[in-house]
Formats: C-alpha cells, structure tokens, sequence
C-alpha cells in the first residue's frame, strides 16, 4: 500500500467490457482519468465523455499569424524598408503578396497544430505512476485498463473502488506515485 | 416485408417528380418566350450557362462515382447510390444541348460562338474572323465539324460510362455477385482519364472559346473544381432530405456528413488555389492577349461580380467550413451547400455572359435580360435533371446492399 496513491487501475478483458465500463465511469462524473488499450477503440472517446480537440483553435491562430506576417513582411520589405519596382507592379499589392502568405499560414499552421498538440497532451513524459505497475505490459498486448487518478475531485478509496468493481473491472490496484 | 430502412420502397412520390418536370417545363418555357423579348444570341448564351451548370453537377457525380471505385472506398458505399441515379440526367442534357448545336448549324453561325461566321466582325477590333491571325493557327481545333464531332463524343462517353457504372451496381442488388464492383473499378480505370478529358475539351469548346483569343491552361481545372463543389453540394441537399424523410435515418452518422463537409472544404481551397493562380499568372505576366479576359471582366457592373466571386466563392465558405460543427449539423452544411450552388450559378455567368457584346466591344452588364434567361435556363434544365433523378430514385434500393464495403461504409468511423 502506497501511503499517497497516484490512483487506482483496473483491468477488463475485452474492448466491450472496457468500453461499457468507461461510459459507467463518464456517468459517475469522474473527470481525471484515463483508458490503456492495446490499440484504437472506435467510439471510446464517446463513451469517455471526451470533448473534441481544441487543437484547431492553435490551427487557426497560427494559420492567421502566418498569413499577416506573410503580407506585412512583404510590404515592409517591398513598399517601406527598401523602396524597389518589380515588373512595373504597385510597390504593394495583395496580389504577389499572396503566394508567400499563404505558404506562411500553411506553415505556421502546421508549427501551430504539432505545438499545440504536444502542449496539450503533455508529451514528451518521461515517467508516469502506471509504468511501475506489474502487469502494465499487458496493456500493449491483451489487456484494457482503466485508470482513475486521486486528484479527482470525486475520487473516493472505497466508492472508486467499488465502482470499478462494479463495472467489471478486474484485479483492482492501487498506483503508487 | 421489407426492412424499411434500406429499401426506397415508399418512392420519392409521383408529385415529387411531377414537381420537378412542371418547373423544368415552366423554366423552358420561359425562356423561349425570351425570344421575344431578346436578340437571339442573348438566349442562346444565357442556355449555355444553364448547360454548362447542369453538366458541370452531373460530370461531378460522375467523376464523384469513378473516384469511389478507383480507390475502393468505404465510407462513399451509402452515398454511392444517390450519385447514379443524377447520372441518369446525361441523357437529358443531351437532349437540352442539341438546341446550340441546332442553331449554329441551321441558324446564324456565329449565335453563340464568333468564330463559327468567318464573316463575323469582331467587335472594336474591325476586322472578321477570317482576317484573324490567331484564328487561322487555331482554326484545325476551333471549327464547326469538330466542335459538334467533340460535343457528341463528350456526350457519348459521358452517357456510356454512366450506364456501364448503374447497369453493374443495379445488378449487384439483384444478382449480389462481387464481379459487378470489379467491373466498375475497370471503368473507373479508363473512365477517370476519359472523363477528365471530356470535361476539360467541353470545358475549352463550350466556354472558353467564347472568347476564343485567349489563352489559359486552367480553364479546365476551373470547370473541373465547380463540378466538383457542385456535386458535393447537391450531395448535402440529396442527403439532408432523405435523412429528414426517414430514409438515411440510422444509415448516416456524423463521420458521413464530415467526410463530405471536409471535401467541400477541400474543393473550397482548391477552386480559390485555382482561380487565384489563373488570375495571378494573368496578372504577373501583364500580355495583352491574356488580360483582356480580365479587363472584360471589370468592366461595368462586372467588376462587382468578381468580388462576389472572392469573397463569396472562396472565403466565405472556406471560413464558414472550417468549423465541424456546421460540417456535421444539417441545417448549417445546407445552408453552405445551397450557398455554393448559387455562387457557381454566378461563377458561369461570370465567365460566359461578358462574351455577349455591344457594338464598341464592351460586354453587357451583368444585371440585364441575358441573367433573366441564364436563371431561367438553369431553373429549367435543372427541373429536368431533378425529374430524372426522382425518376430513377425509386427503381433501385437506397443503398448498395451487396456491395462488398457496405457493412465497412454503414459502421464506418474516421
């Protein structure tokens, strides 16, 4: 027994078990917890109660920081910084301006998604409480898990417990931190 | 008994279809009375527009269909249906074409395109098509023997495709043999290129030589994207009423509507790629024998027209599709796809009615009796492709029940 426990971890045999179980855990209001599964569950996040990524607004914020730096970066080098006629054009158009923005909101987009999906998911994690759990392998192999960490508000030794017991879950542990 | 939620037993409905064949009738018919009210040549080129808008939707549907099969795809297996009944509508618009080819043989020959009258006098220029040099090095292509060839040949392929591919898929229901898909991969084999092709020459003998001094090695792609957009958005349209009615309830999930709301973002992007770049190149280079395409283009009321082509063709949708909560809702995702609909209605006039010219050689504005015609046109022909699409609706079931990827596509998720 570890005197302040990372949370307890469940194991469920079957994607289904797995599947049914977490919409139990969504309904019991639990929010910081989380599923192992040896590979992708179509329909888990639902069950889960998991939201759509905000990643896109990091998208969108980045695709518009590329496309007026793009336009201003033009303009300040062709129109104010250093004066210079191209082909007769205006010394500022949108128009020639327009490839080079749109390669930079490309760009930065791109910068912007990646950025903020590793903000968000918290990698790169060089250690977490389940990696010292015995039987974790098996979530790479053969087994589902669940894992409902202490820091939840709702968290509660006994009641969780006996929550996931409920949902079927199997050979419930507790994680050291 | 049969399970309601995958046969199209109740049919789309006589009075559906009878709806639609009055307002195509009514459509026509008030064109022809434009007769009287405008030149010839004006209600001519005002059809074309509609022609080119109807053939521009159903050669989407065809490409949309060709594309499915090519790459075997999953989630299109529901949809796939609703795209060969719109193919019926090749036949039709066969038919609806036949006028243009009629009046330029039987009637003035420079009605609609100038450089079928050697005789014609090219307006603020001052000399005939004959005299023209940039005619004469384009005349093996551009003449009226191989313009009505080409435009049977475009109709003939484009119809016999499209009942190489129902004729397989209608058996499929029926006999429940997986050959039927092999065979319609090898048509989407030969047919892609073939109908690339077809729409492209369409695309330059139809439309671009209105204006036949010009040059633009996009024009092609140009017509290729509003296809494209074209019939993803009648997709919307097909998919919300038949979800509505009941039909694709239990059938269609958000994955469905996602997938085609991200293609209409993709084909968004990529109409505003092509179209900029058309323009840019134009632009940049500053020849005369290419921006005088663009300077008819601002002339008058034009210009105004234009803009509504760049916010309205491009932005506006692109932004309005970025968000997946109006890609996957219905009401949303059918207010877009009626939006582009109608912005691809303008896009045609823009690009074929500045051909029509008064005598100093400007074209005539926008808002005049030609866009009248070009509406009622497109109203008219459009009640005809929607009749015969109510009217192939009913004869097969809703979706492809023996298509070998019809369980992946009704579980399908992203």
């Amino acid at each position: 027994m570890a005197e302040h426990p990372y949370g307890l971890i469940a194991r469920f045999n079957t994607p289904g078990d797995l599947y049914h179980a977490a919409e139990k855990v969504r309904d019991a209001g639990y929010k910081n917890w989380d599923c192992l599964t040896p590979m992708p569950i179509h329909g888990l996040d639902t069950a889960m109660g998991v939201k759509r990524s905000i990643v896109p607004r990091f998208s969108l914020t980045g695709g518009i920081t590329g496309f007026c730096t793009g336009m201003s970066m033009i303009w300040w080098m062709n129109a104010y910084d250093y004066k210079i006629i191209v082909g007769g054009k205006p010394l500022f158009s949108p128009l020639f301006a327009f490839p080079v923005s749109y390669e930079l909101t490309i760009l930065f987009t791109a910068f912007a998604t990646i950025g903020g999906m590793f903000f968000l998911n918290g990698l790169t994690q060089l250690y977490h409480p389940v990696l010292k759990y015995d039987k974790i392998h098996r979530a790479t192999d053969d087994s589902f898990f669940i894992v409902i960490e202490t820091s939840d508000p709702r968290f509660n030794a006994d009641n969780t417990r006996a929550l996931l017991a409920e949902a079927g879950g199997l050979e419930i542990a507790e994680l050291e931190a | 008994m049969s399970n309601p939620e995958v046969t199209s037993t109740h049919s789309a409905g006589a009075p559906a279809s009878n709806k639609a064949l009055t307002i195509g009738l009514a459509g026509i018919a008030v064109t022809l009375l434009g007769l009287v009210l405008s030149p010839v040549h004006i209600v001519a080129t005002s059809w074309l527009v509609g022609i080119a808008y109807w053939c521009a939707i159903a050669i989407g549907f065809l490409l949309l269909t060709l594309i499915h099969h090519i790459f075997d795809a999953q989630w299109s297996t529901v949809l796939r249906r609703q795209f060969e009944h719109a193919l019926s509508a090749f036949k039709w618009l066969a038919l609806l074409f036949l006028p243009l080819l009629l009046i330029t043989w039987f009637g003035a020959k420079d009605t609609i395109w100038p450089w079928m009258n050697p005789a014609h006098l090219l307006e603020g220029e001052g000399k005939t098509v004959a005299n023209d040099m940039v005619y004469a090095k384009k005349s093996a292509f551009l003449n009226l023997n191989a313009f009505t060839i080409f435009s049977v040949l475009f109709f003939v392929v484009w119809i016999w495709i499209s009942s190489r591919l129902r004729k397989a898929s209608f058996t499929q229901d029926k006999d429940g043999n997986a050959s039927w898909t092999k065979m319609n991969r090898m048509t989407a084999g030969f047919g892609i290129p073939l109908v690339a092709l077809t729409l492209t020459f369409a695309a330059v003998y139809w439309l671009k030589s209105l204006e036949y001094h010009w040059f633009s090695t996009m024009y092609g792609v140009w017509y290729f994207a509003n296809c494209m957009r074209g019939a993803y958005s009648c997709t919307i349209l097909i998919m919300v009423w038949l979800y509505n009615r009941g039909d694709f309830k239990g059938i269609l999930h958000s994955d469905h509507w996602h997938s085609v709301g991200k293609m209409m973002f993709a084909f968004t992007v990529f109409w505003g790629y092509i179209s900029f770049s058309q323009y840019f190149l134009i632009w940049n280079a500053n020849v005369p024998e290419e921006t005088f395409w663009y300077n008819l283009r601002e002339y008058g009321d034009w210009w105004g027209i234009g803009m509504v082509l760049v916010f309205g063709h491009f932005l506006l949708p692109f932004l309005l599709l970025l968000s997946y909560s109006r890609k996957v809702n219905k009401a949303p995702i059918r207010r877009i796809a009626l939006w582009i609909l109608g912005v691809i209605f303008i896009d045609m006039c823009w690009n074929i009615l500045p051909a029509v010219k008064d005598a100093a050689g400007n074209p005539l504005p926008f808002f005049s009796l030609g866009l009248l015609w070009a509406l009622t046109s497109t109203i008219g022909i459009g009640g005809i492709c929607v009749w015969s699409y109510l009217k192939s609706f009913p004869t097969t079931k809703l979706i492809p029940i023996h298509d070998p990827r019809i369980t992946e596509s009704l579980t399908f998720h992203e």
